[in-house]
This record gives structure tokens, sequence and C-alpha cells, in this order.
């Protein structure tokens, strides 16, 4: 009984410790952790639009060069320059989340710049679809009448055509979904920017 | 002469197990599963292995300080929810203060929690020494672990990739090996490596 009762304390101090240290880290991180996450955003609409910041006036220049408007429900990041706009995008990858920010020119259907900021893909394969040497592939792509990204094929150039990534298909295609799926959402809302 | 001394201490003896001897993959055999997945490339090798090395480091010494508490019972228990407590403490500390390299080693970290050698060193050592053999003991077989990984990666690297830290050593004509991108060449390269270590250390299961 004494041996039970042992055991029993040590998992309840146990259990208690452990959750003190995650209760103390997320109280101690959590705030600044958000606003990581904020400033990734905001970096990643600058650096999609070319503007220049850095880490301590990247809110007023955020503030100044882009208006966020939310129509229909969906938020929108329009550059007050180019006119190029920019929103979230998320969709389910082979293993988990994929969440990025693709930017559109004016005309609201040639890709601008593609970034992806969560995704947990297999490192190395599905991973690949995070990098920028990947992501420009979609510079100047169109996403009408929908995005394809198929295998490498030296006769098929489409203007809405990118390759898959080598070894990693699944990712490739579920990538190309959730693109297609998030633009067409928001067709009827873009229709209604800047006129 | 001190050469000879030092063949004979405890330290020399930890380290030279965990690193050759005994090392986690190519004599025990563990944490396979992670290095299939990240030993493609060079960089992931070294990222994945220093993460593994802190971590079987830190849940070590924590292991071997409170072995005398810990009932036998739920001591599997207790290493998991040890090992799970530091990870998920170091990826949210990483993510404040450096989100950059939070995101650098991105899936990793959270693959670390899975890998069997972090758990296989605290059962087969931590549990039954003291706190300066443990952190040792944690920090040879992460070693062991990281050698094999940065090995492994440069045979696929360059086959797969044609590249070496994703620097061309290959002439770009050269026609990348796919199959060295996904497990199928990581269980070809990680066999045969594990053969040859085997015939040199003279290591022979029975």
């Amino acid at each position: 009984m004494k041996k039970y009762m042992k055991m029993i304390v040590f998992v309840i101090v146990l259990g208690t410790i452990t959750s003190g240290v995650f209760v103390g880290m997320e109280a101690w991180t959590g705030p600044l952790i958000q606003a990581n996450a904020a400033n990734e955003i905001k970096s990643t609409i600058l650096d999609a639009n070319g503007i220049s910041y850095t880490t301590g006036n990247i809110n007023e220049v955020f503030e100044e060069n882009i208006t966020i408007q939310t129509i229909d429900g969906f938020e929108f990041f329009i550059d007050n320059t180019s006119g190029s706009i920019s929103f979230e995008f998320e969709g389910g990858g082979v293993w988990g989340p994929i969440e990025g920010i693709i930017t559109l020119q004016r005309d609201k259907e040639t890709i601008r710049s593609i970034r992806v900021l969560q995704q947990e893909e297999t490192p190395g394969l599905g991973g690949v679809v995070a990098t920028v040497k990947y992501l420009n592939q979609f510079e100047g792509i169109k996403m009408v009448p929908a995005l394809e990204i198929n295998i490498p094929d030296a006769n098929a150039n489409k203007p809405n055509e990118v390759d898959t990534i080598t070894g990693a298909t699944r990712t490739s295609k579920a990538f190309e979904e959730m693109l297609n799926v998030s633009y067409s959402a928001r067709l009827n809302a873009l229709a209604k920017i800047g006129g | 002469m001190k050469w000879i001394r030092l063949k004979y201490t405890k330290w020399y003896n930890i380290l030279k197990n965990g690193i050759a001897h005994n090392n986690p993959i190519v004599v025990a055999v563990l944490g396979i599963c992670s290095a299939l997945a990240v030993s493609n490339k060079v960089e992931n090798a070294i990222a994945m292995g220093l993460g593994v090395t802190f971590v079987v480091m830190a849940s070590s010494s924590v292991v071997s300080l409170i072995r005398n508490f810990i009932p036998p019972k739920v001591r599997m228990v207790t290493y998991m929810v040890i090992i799970s407590t530091f990870v998920i403490a170091v990826q949210m500390f990483l993510a404040a203060y450096f989100p950059a390299i939070n995101k650098a080693l991105g899936a990793y970290v959270g693959l670390i929690i899975t890998n069997c050698i972090v758990m296989g060193r605290a059962e087969a050592f931590a549990v039954k020494n003291p706190v300066r053999y443990s952190l040792l003991d944690g920090f040879a077989s992460g070693m062991g672990y990281t050698f094999v990984l940065v090995v492994v990666s440069l045979v696929r690297e360059v086959l797969a990739f044609g590249t070496i830290w994703n620097i061309q050593v290959l002439p770009t004509t050269f026609p990348n090996w796919v199959v060295m991108t996904l497990a199928p060449g990581g269980f070809f390269v990680v066999g045969i490596f594990i053969w040859i270590i085997r015939e040199w250390i003279h290591y022979y299961e029975v």
C-alpha cells in the first residue's frame, strides 16, 4: 500500500511540476510568441511588396504603406503604392497544416509572391515547400483558370503551371489545392477591391 | 604513459562507447526513423544531431538527479514526461527569443521527443549513474548519432542533389538520384554504413 502511495504522490508531484513549468513558460513566452507571429506576417507582406524596414520601425512602415480591408469576412492587405493584394492562406499538408501568405499583382490573378510561414512536412522532402528557392518559381504564374503543380515536363510550361517538389508529389498536390481553394473562396471579395 | 592511463578512466570509456563501440545507430540500432527522415541533407543532419544531443544531455541529467525517487513501475512514463517537457520548453523559448532558429529547426524539435536514443540512454544509463557521467553519456550518444547522420547525409545529398551543404559539387548535368531523397535511399545508405562499421569494429550479433 505504501509503495502505491509513493507512486501516486510521485506522479502527482511530477505532473504538478511539469504543468507549472508549462504555465510559467506560457506566461513568459506567450506574448512574445504572439508578437513575433504578428511581425512575421507584417514582414512577409512588406518583403513581398519590396518595402524596406527595420525590426524597430516595422509597425510604423506597415501602417504607412499597407491598408487592411475586410470584405465578406476575408482580410486583405493592400499595398498603397502598387495596389498588390496579399492574403493569408491555409490548408492541410501531408503531415499537418500549411499556412502562408500569397501576394497578387494589381490584376488580382498574377502571383507576385508566395511565402509559407508554417508547415510540418517531411524535412528535406515536403519541407521544401517552405523554401524561397521553390516558392520563387510561383512569381508571375497565373491563378486562372486554376493553378497547376505538375511533374516537370519540358513540353508543358503553361502560364498557370509550376513544377512539383521532387519526392514530394503529395505535398505539392496538397499545396496546389489549398492555394486554389483559398483563391476561389475569395474571388467575389477580390472583385470588390479597388472598385 | 598518460594516454594509457586515460584509456582506463570512466570518462574516456563513456565517450568511446557513445561515439563508437556502442553507437546508438550503428550498434544499438536506435533513432533509425529520424535518421532516415533527416539524413538527406547535411544541414538537416547537423540541426537534428545538435538538437538530439542537447535534449539527451538535459533529460539524462534530470533523470539521473531524481533517479532515487522514481518508482520503478512509472519510470518509462517519467522519462517521457521529462523529455517532452524539455523539448516543448525549449521550443517555446526558441519561438519567443530566437524565432529565426526556431523556424529553421521546424519539425525537427518535435521529432526529438520520439527519438528512441533519448529514452534509451535514460533507461540504460542515467537512471543508474550520477549526474556528471549521465551528462557525458548524453553528449557521447548525441555525438555518435550526429556523426552517423552527417556521414550518411554527405552520401545522400551528393547523389540526390549533387550538392554538399547546398553548394554544387557535381556537374549540373549529373542525373539526380531521386531515390536518395526518399526513405528507401536512406535505408540503403544507413544499411551499408552499419555493415561497414560493424565489420570494422568486429561487432557481430549471434
